[in-house]
């Protein structure tokens, strides 16, 4: 696999564990690193049944894939050392502590990086390592709402309203794995790793598409439009309502989308449900005949209701199938059901299958990120159970099954 | 004007020679949002990219805003420039044969190819992996589109915002009884450059040590499902299928964005724990609350949220968004101002990391985009040039890159393969 030669130390618990998952799956050894009592991951719901022991933390099970797993107390003086012999069989740590915890146990990037200046140390936070909110109290909503993806999302006047299922944390981890992989890069050319210092608030700020930068170029804030983005003066509708559900159509002008648009036109016309002359509008330069006031806007609100009339009276499964004929920008708007049912992703082979110690079923988990030619993503390794591998890796460092026993009666694993 | 710093960077495309990256070369056919963030990255690092766009078909980037100053134009869009710093531009136009030569000997120069057009298209034009690996053997492409290369709804063509319906993340946000609302606009093009990134950079790892190209399939729909893994799971092993709950949330209440004084302010408060709630009812000047048996754990506070919300909302709705911020941080309770733009661009922590940085424009004067946004310490990234209007850079990339004459640029012109 692309990274088998690599070894990563994952120090992380639920705000950082994309990220060896990432390098994981692409095949490094990621060996994560829970503290004796379990990682504070395994608290993180749903679970299994509803029952929320270690062992059956949904979280787990999925951001654990692919890795070893040991145990070892970071707060102990012993553990501490073990974590240091560790780091120097690795080519990365990664980390997701607040800042300057990693640092006072003696496990921070200038510590490690004095013994192994080959390491490549990421360090993922809230809001970064310094600065002035480097300490603040974080969870996903602050961190969405620090970003910036939050106040676009919601209707006009209500309150921004944030995806249920927690983002913050996977925007960073995926920053730091990217950002990783870009020092063992550069590790070859200027001969030694680096610290890579992640922010969770800088990271999502992605998700704002760049809206955030309106006020440092003159622009106005973008409006915060319910199923739909505002595109200078206009509406652009994303969400639509059809018989049976939720769909998203982007109709709109201009030489990106405009030609669909045209197309969903000619079939409108065809079911005899708008005029030829809506049918035959310049749909590429419609907008320049706005801005330029040869056509006014209340046009395009006609032109959105016309729409609107039209996707109302069919089902998801017409629009979407007729969508298909006519290469038209018609989706459904999917429940998570419905995309665990899904036959595409059933085609692709996409779902990978692990047999789980805490559930009698196997499991189905989503399947490799990125489909490859050679040296494909594997699911080699369920989530580990607590300290399930703290007799192979340890014996890595010269300790036997009697060191162990000390070690975890003094409670360092 | 609010900015990081003082005055606006020189912007002078060429080819870099310092960075992480530097040296690895990147021809970048594809557009919009997921595929430019990831060679962005690239780029900031030290890579030289080059942009193919045609004047033919406006990419859809610089038809959406913000727009600088609110004029449209091609060259007024402020997401196209963030996207696209630090890249070459070179204006082709694919349709003539001509231009796909270009493209052919850019191939032949370049260590990663990166592509998004639907399916079809690159098959169309002898430009499939297998074609490729034939003149280039350990070529790394990219193809990166809503669905991939295969599966019954792999000629659906889409952007971000279909992939963000049909991969489940609109039915995740919204308020209950009402219509989805979902991320703002294009969510799965933010999620898919945190996997096809890492993917190019392990392939260009394994090339160097074993000689071998790869070829990258990346569906956007499936990468994206990795942020939303447990719900996936919830449902085929518990058989939930997650409601619109607003900003309600399983563990913590009071969660939720609440106004605050003036036009469109907003703060947002998670109280984590009984501690928390302490914490919240001194802040707020209410400690008497910690004994009322509506709210005093989790569980009471849960069935009593909507009274407990309409508690706190009347507590915010007369102080200024930072304020609260501010007051409720120092009393260790997480809260935030929901940042606009014009809060990022002043939020201290942002000025801190140095978020927002200002180049000059040939068209603005100055412009802004977002640093890189992982800070590294042995090599950080350089910001060489603003976002290329459309052929900007031909002549660097067709003589200087591609070695071609003066004749051949010409004929290239005759035949229409620069618009």
């Amino acid at each position: 696999m692309l990274l088998t030669p690599y070894r990563v130390l994952d120090l992380t618990d639920q705000r950082g564990m994309l990220a060896g998952q990432i390098l994981a799956d692409l095949g490094a050894d990621v060996i994560c690193v829970e503290p004796p009592e379990g990682s504070s991951a395994r608290s993180v719901g749903p679970f299994a049944g509803d029952d929320p022991s270690p062992d059956r933390s949904l979280y787990w099970w999925a951001y654990a894939r692919n890795k070893r797993g040991i145990t070892c107390n970071l707060d102990h003086s012993d553990g501490q050392a073990l974590i240091r012999q560790l780091a120097a069989t690795a080519d990365f740590v990664l980390e997701s502590d607040p800042p300057g915890v990693m640092d006072a146990r003696g496990l921070g990037y200038d510590a490690l990086s004095a013994e192994d200046d080959n390491l490549i140390y990421a360090s993922i936070s809230a809001f970064g390592q310094t600065g002035p909110k480097a300490t603040y109290a974080a969870t996903d909503l602050i961190l969405m709402a620090a970003g910036g993806p939050l106040i676009l999302s919601g209707g006009a006047g209500d309150a921004p309203v944030r995806v249920s299922v927690p983002q913050a944390w996977f925007h960073a981890s995926g920053e730091a794995a990217s950002a990783a992989m870009i020092a063992l890069y550069a590790r070859r050319s200027i001969g030694r790793g680096q610290h890579v210092d992640i922010s969770a608030q800088q990271s999502v700020a992605a998700a704002s598409m760049s809206a955030n930068l309106a006020a440092s170029i003159g622009a106005a804030e973008t409006a915060r439009v319910a199923g739909g983005m505002a595109v200078g003066p206009f509406t652009g509708k994303l969400i639509w309502e059809a018989a049976d559900g939720f769909i998203s159509l982007t109709f709109l002008f201009g030489s990106g989308i405009g030609p669909f648009s045209r197309r969903l036109f000619e079939w409108m016309y065809d079911e005899g449900e708008c005029t030829q002359e809506d049918r035959d509008l310049d749909w590429i330069g419609l907008g320049a005949e706005f801005i330029s006031g040869q056509r006014p806007l209340s046009e395009w609100d006609r032109l959105l209701g016309v729409v609107g009339d039209f996707i109302i009276k069919r089902s998801r499964d017409e629009l979407f199938t007729e969508a298909q004929a006519r290469s038209l920008l018609i989706v459904p708007v999917t429940t998570v059901d419905e995309v665990a049912d899904s036959e595409q992703f059933e085609a692709r082979n996409f779902w990978r299958e692990h047999e789980m110690p805490a559930w009698p079923d196997p499991v189905r988990f989503p399947g490799p990120f990125v489909q490859l030619s050679a040296n494909q993503l594997e699911y080699r390794r369920r989530a580990p159970n607590l300290g399930e591998h703290n007799a192979e890796v340890y014996a890595e460092l010269g300790l036997d099954a009697e060191d162990l026993a000390q070690l975890q009666e003094r409670g360092v694993i | 004007m609010t900015t990081s710093s003082a005055t606006a960077l020189p912007s002078t495309p060429g080819i870099p020679t310092e960075g992480a990256l530097a040296g690895v070369k990147v021809l970048d056919l594809m557009w919009v949002v997921a595929g430019p963030t990831a060679t962005r990255a690239m780029a900031d690092f030290g890579a030289t990219v080059i942009r193919v766009e045609s004047a033919n078909r406006i990419e859809t980037a610089r038809g959406i805003g913000p727009f600088h100053n609110n004029e449209q134009g091609p060259d007024h869009s402020g997401l196209f420039g963030n996207m696209n710093i630090n890249k070459l531009g070179l204006s082709l136009n694919l349709a003539t044969s001509e231009a796909r030569e270009v493209v052919f000997d850019l191939i032949k120069w370049c260590d990663v190819l990166s592509e998004s057009f639907s399916p079809r298209a690159m098959r169309a034009w002898g430009m499939d992996y297998d074609s490729l690996r034939e003149i280039k053997p350990d070529l790394i492409m990219l193809s990166t589109c809503l669905f991939g290369q295969a599966g019954p709804l792999s000629r659906v063509a889409g952007f971000g915002t279909m992939g963000s319906a049909i991969g489940g993340y609109i039915a995740l946000a919204g308020n209950p009884g009402e219509a989805p609302i979902g991320p703002y606009s294009a969510y799965t093009d933010y999620l898919s450059p945190r996997f096809s990134l890492p993917t190019i950079l392990a392939a260009l790892d394994h090339r160097d040590r074993t000689g071998e190209g790869l070829y990258i399939d990346q569906a956007q729909a499936e990468s994206s499902l990795h942020f939303m893994s447990t719900a996936l799971l919830d449902y085929t092993i518990n058989g939930r299928v997650p409601q619109l709950v607003g900003n309600a949330d399983p563990d913590m209440a009071p969660h939720g964005c609440y106004r605050a004084a003036g036009d469109d302010d907003w703060v947002a408060i998670a109280v984590r724990n009984d501690a928390d709630w302490a914490n919240l009812c001194s802040a707020m000047g209410m400690g008497e609350l910690t004994c009322d048996d509506r709210f005093a754990d989790f569980g009471a506070r849960k069935s009593n949220e909507d009274e407990l919300n309409q508690l706190v909302s009347g507590w915010t709705a007369e102080r200024g968004a930072l304020e609260l911020e501010y007051m409720l941080q120092a009393f260790g309770v997480p809260a935030h101002a929901v940042s606009n733009s014009a809060a990022s661009a002043a939020d201290p922590q942002m000025r801190h990391r140095g978020h927002f940085v200002r180049m000059e424009h040939p068209v603005h004067g100055d412009t802004a985009f977002e640093a890189a946004k992982g800070q590294m310490s042995e090599t950080p990234p350089s910001y060489r040039s603003a976002a290329p209007s459309i052929g900007r850079d031909n002549d660097l990339v067709l003589r200087d890159i591609l070695g071609y004459d003066d004749e051949r640029i010409a004929q290239l012109a005759i035949a229409d393969a620069l618009t």
